[in-house]
């Protein structure tokens, strides 16, 4: 799988977090970024990445939007007893040097309501209205 | 010297393939399910009337004649149904690939009969392969075929009224004659899938 997400298209705008960056790169990294193609004619996709925090402060990423999708939400699948529940997270934040991964059956970004037919999914990560992270990925089946 | 060399080959080739053989037939005695948990006795299914992925009306006996691995979900649930219906894809194709003999039908059953239409779910278990039935319908009647299986499902409401549904993540398999045989805890794993359903299948 980490092959084949290579072939994504993927890049990372800078984020100036304000903070102090020790780290030799952008403050904050995403990596193995996905997003899963919906079955025909659904609303919804999910976005999977991992983000790290370099920046030398903790940050908090308190929305999430796309010029793709009407909406994008933050959520996370948690299985208890043999029985998935999903529920939004409102604020995530990232330590200094820690990585949040967002993986299938965990945490997952919701895209609801495709603004037409995109090929090309870009993620724009915020703390308030500051841009800490902004990601592009194709589409990818479920499983690769 | 030829000839001892000859009769030392010839001994160990015997004895490892004597080896392999024991090896192989223990192998048989003992294969017991990954994770799988095989009911002795299958349980019957109740009655109940749906719609099909076509919007025919089908009742329990549409679980008769084919064995089924059946998932209960929703069309816009996105992140554990369609991984869950992909796995299922996959071992059913890595079984085909195998060779076996019969291979087991995916079936969704719908949790959200609200927005799973037969057009959408038409839609969607075609997506994840050939020969996949999707079920819908009134609540009241997919509610029959949950409380006697033990499956849960309760919608969730989201902040901005997109809604979601909490259910239970287990995979059903239904024996030929429509009884509920076997079934597999989440996380769901192709290997364990193809591993065990050949087993369970055998059982019948």
């Amino acid at each position: 799988m980490r092959l084949m997400r290579r072939r994504f298209i993927m890049f990372c705008i800078l984020a100036a977090t304000g903070a102090c960056n020790s780290h030799d790169g952008p403050p904050v990294v995403a990596a193995n970024v996905v997003v899963t193609a919906p079955a025909p004619g659904m609303p919804m996709a999910a976005g999977y990445l991992d983000i790290s925090n370099h920046s030398g402060t903790s940050i908090h990423i308190t929305r999430v939007s796309s010029p793709d999708y009407e909406a994008v939400e933050m959520h996370e699948t948690v299985v208890e007893d043999d029985v998935a529940r999903m529920r939004a997270i409102p604020v995530l934040e990232i330590e200094d040097g820690g990585t949040v991964v967002f993986e299938r059956g965990g945490k997952h970004l919701m895209l609801m309501r495709p603004a037409g037919t995109p090929e090309t999914i870009t993620l724009n990560f915020y703390s308030d209205e500051e841009l800490l992270l902004s990601v592009s990925a194709e589409f990818t089946a479920p499983m690769d | 010297m030829q000839t001892r060399n000859l009769i030392a080959a010839l001994v160990l080739g015997t004895a490892i393939a004597a080896g392999l053989a024991l090896a192989l037939r223990n192998a048989g005695e003992t294969a017991a399910p990954l994770t799988a948990t095989i009911l002795p006795a299958g349980n019957e299914l109740p009655d109940f009337a749906l719609l099909d992925q076509d919007g025919a009306p089908v009742d329990r006996s549409v679980f008769v004649g084919q064995w089924d691995v059946v998932f209960f979900g929703f069309t816009n649930c996105p992140d554990v149904c369609p991984a869950t219906m992909t796995v299922l894809g996959q071992a059913k194709r890595e079984l085909e690939a195998l060779g076996q003999d019969p291979l087991p039908r995916v079936v969704l059953v719908s949790v959200d009969p609200e927005r799973d239409t037969p057009e959408a779910m038409a839609r969607y278990i075609g997506y994840f392969g050939n020969g996949n039935l999707g079920l819908t319908g009134e609540l009241e009647e997919i509610s029959k075929l949950t409380d006697a299986l033990g499956i849960f499902f309760q919608k969730a409401g989201t902040e901005d009224g997109i809604y979601g549904v909490d259910h239970s993540t287990v995979v059903l398999v239904i024996d030929l004659q429509g009884r509920f045989k076997a079934l597999f805890s989440a996380p769901h794993r192709v290997e364990n899938l193809v591993h065990d359903l050949p087993l369970i299948m055998a059982g019948e």
